[in-house]
């Protein structure tokens, strides 16, 4: 017994057959989560990956799968992908709208555009949701946004939650809206004292 | 040139926003080593203060300065016996743990990625040979992968400098280096041991290639990727993997925030992470 050179087995040579896509539509429906997690990783070159992805994300129980096609999804990043994503954040499985959310954080660009609309979403879960999406995401108008919602939004944990985020990422810009929010819910005192937390730490800047 | 003096709270806030994005975490005794390339960046990227640089680090869309501050803060020289302790458990606790469950009849498979020069997989070719009992009962088979072909050739012709075998104990290197013009080259028989392959580990078909592999060292490379890709390289070691197998990350890389797809695995020597048992 010692150090071996590896056999083929291990290593191979030459690349497996690409498969076609009617193939890897129906390894997405395999009973085998490996063929299904190497499917949900084909299926991006072919037409239509985005609802196919979608629908068994909404169906896939095992972890492992849902991961792969988590990433798939955001490697294409579409706007249908971006759609499937948010329609994640009403579902009632607490792991698949956490999946969506860390999933969206990858995709600033794609996001952008929907952010407002899901910020102003008429569930209020979903509007935290979206905040928390904020927490990661890369882009120049995070704190816009999140000075928006505790301008505009009446719902409290909502505002409470832009409001934690603000004290980490917010600048002077937001110093005003913070004194804002401290009157319009002045007799809550959790926004008192996290409004005037973001405003130790702006100034401390 | 002015001369942007960190101070502790910027410090603290840079190194928390770090540790988020890479899982590297500084320590204050890193203050000097740190301070110096954050203020290197500032200057080159003429940002007129600490604030104005980070708020462009934390929202900058491309993350194109993250990672030149990364490159900056990483340092890519690599030697024998770098981190050996996950080495040390790789003999105590990885492979004793392997074993059980493995097929006697087939060989255990490890892989280095990124070889790099080689240093990493002959360093754990000599340690096998001189720690692990094992060896004897068991057919280990070492593969070792870069994306780069020419670093690839490199470590194959294993011909290293004084400094870069500095770590190998004086009894090793008689037994495995000789001299050669250049410096000193590792043994033949395990440089021909040691299976060397290209691999760029975000390309799902090259990952294919490589099957059944029980434990996998994959040091100080994910921290240079972006989140996804580095999520979905993660994903790709799965696959290589048989269920049960181990890998090692470097000491600042924390799979955690990378993919739920591991689970912790707390050795005495070492946090590893393995691709539990049960998935298929």
């Amino acid at each position: 017994m010692a150090l071996k050179k590896s056999s083929s087995s291990s290593v191979q040579s030459t690349p497996e057959e690409a498969k076609d896509c009617n193939q890897i539509r129906s390894d997405l429906l395999s009973d085998d989560p490996a063929e299904r997690r190497w499917a949900a990783r084909d299926i991006v070159n072919c037409p239509g990956a985005t609802l196919m992805l979608l629908d068994q994300l909404e169906d896939e129980t095992d972890l492992t799968v849902r991961q792969i096609i988590l990433s798939s999804l955001t490697r294409l990043g579409d706007a249908e992908a971006v759609e499937g994503l948010v329609a994640c954040l009403r579902s009632e499985d607490a792991s698949l709208r956490n999946e969506a959310i860390e999933a969206m954080k990858h995709l600033p660009k794609e996001v952008a555009p929907i952010m407002a609309t899901v910020l102003n979403d008429p569930d209020p879960d979903v509007r935290i949701f979206a905040v928390n999406i904020l927490e990661s995401l890369c882009h120049d108008d995070v704190e816009q946004w999140l000075i928006s919602v505790i301008q505009d939004d009446e719902h409290i944990n909502v505002c409470a939650t832009a409001v934690d985020l603000l004290g980490e990422v917010g600048s002077e810009a937001s110093i005003d809206a913070l004194t804002a929010l401290k009157q319009r819910f002045d007799e809550e005192p959790y926004i008192q004292f996290a409004a005037d937390l973001a405003i130790k730490r702006i100034s401390e800047d | 040139m002015a001369d942007h003096k960190i101070s502790d709270q910027e410090f603290d806030k840079f190194a928390e926003f770090f540790y988020r994005k890479t899982g590297i975490k500084f320590e204050p005794t890193k203050r000097y080593f740190v301070d110096k390339r954050l203020a290197e960046r500032i200057r080159e990227t003429q940002s007129e203060s600490f604030r104005q640089y980070f708020t462009s680090l934390r929202f900058q869309a491309s993350g194109e300065e993250l990672q030149r501050l990364t490159n900056s803060l990483t340092v890519n020289e690599t030697y024998f016996m770098r981190e050996d302790y996950q080495f040390r458990c790789l003999v105590d606790s990885m492979l004793p743990d392997v074993c059980e469950r493995h097929d006697p009849r087939k060989p255990i498979r490890i892989w280095c990625i990124p070889s790099s020069s080689g240093e990493e997989p002959y360093s754990i070719a000599m340690y096998l040979l001189e720690e692990w009992e094992g060896i004897n009962q068991w057919d280990v088979e070492l593969i070792a992968s870069d994306i780069d072909t020419q670093i690839l050739q490199t470590a194959q012709e294993g011909i290293y400098s004084e400094r870069s075998i500095r770590n190998v104990p004086a009894a090793w290197k008689r037994r495995y280096f000789k001299s050669v013009k250049g410096g000193h080259q590792i043994d033949d028989d395990i440089r021909h041991a040691v299976e060397f392959t290209q691999v760029n580990l975000s390309e799902a078909s090259d990952v294919r290639k490589i099957r059944n592999v029980d434990i996998i060292f994959c040091r100080n490379l994910l921290i240079y990727f972006d989140d996804l890709s580095r999520k979905i390289a993660a994903e790709h070691m799965f696959e290589a993997m048989s269920p049960g197998g181990y890998i090692c990350l470097g000491h600042t890389e924390s799979m955690g925030r990378i993919s739920p797809l591991y689970r912790v695995k707390k050795f005495p020597a070492a946090i590893v992470y393995q691709r539990p048992l049960e998935a298929k």
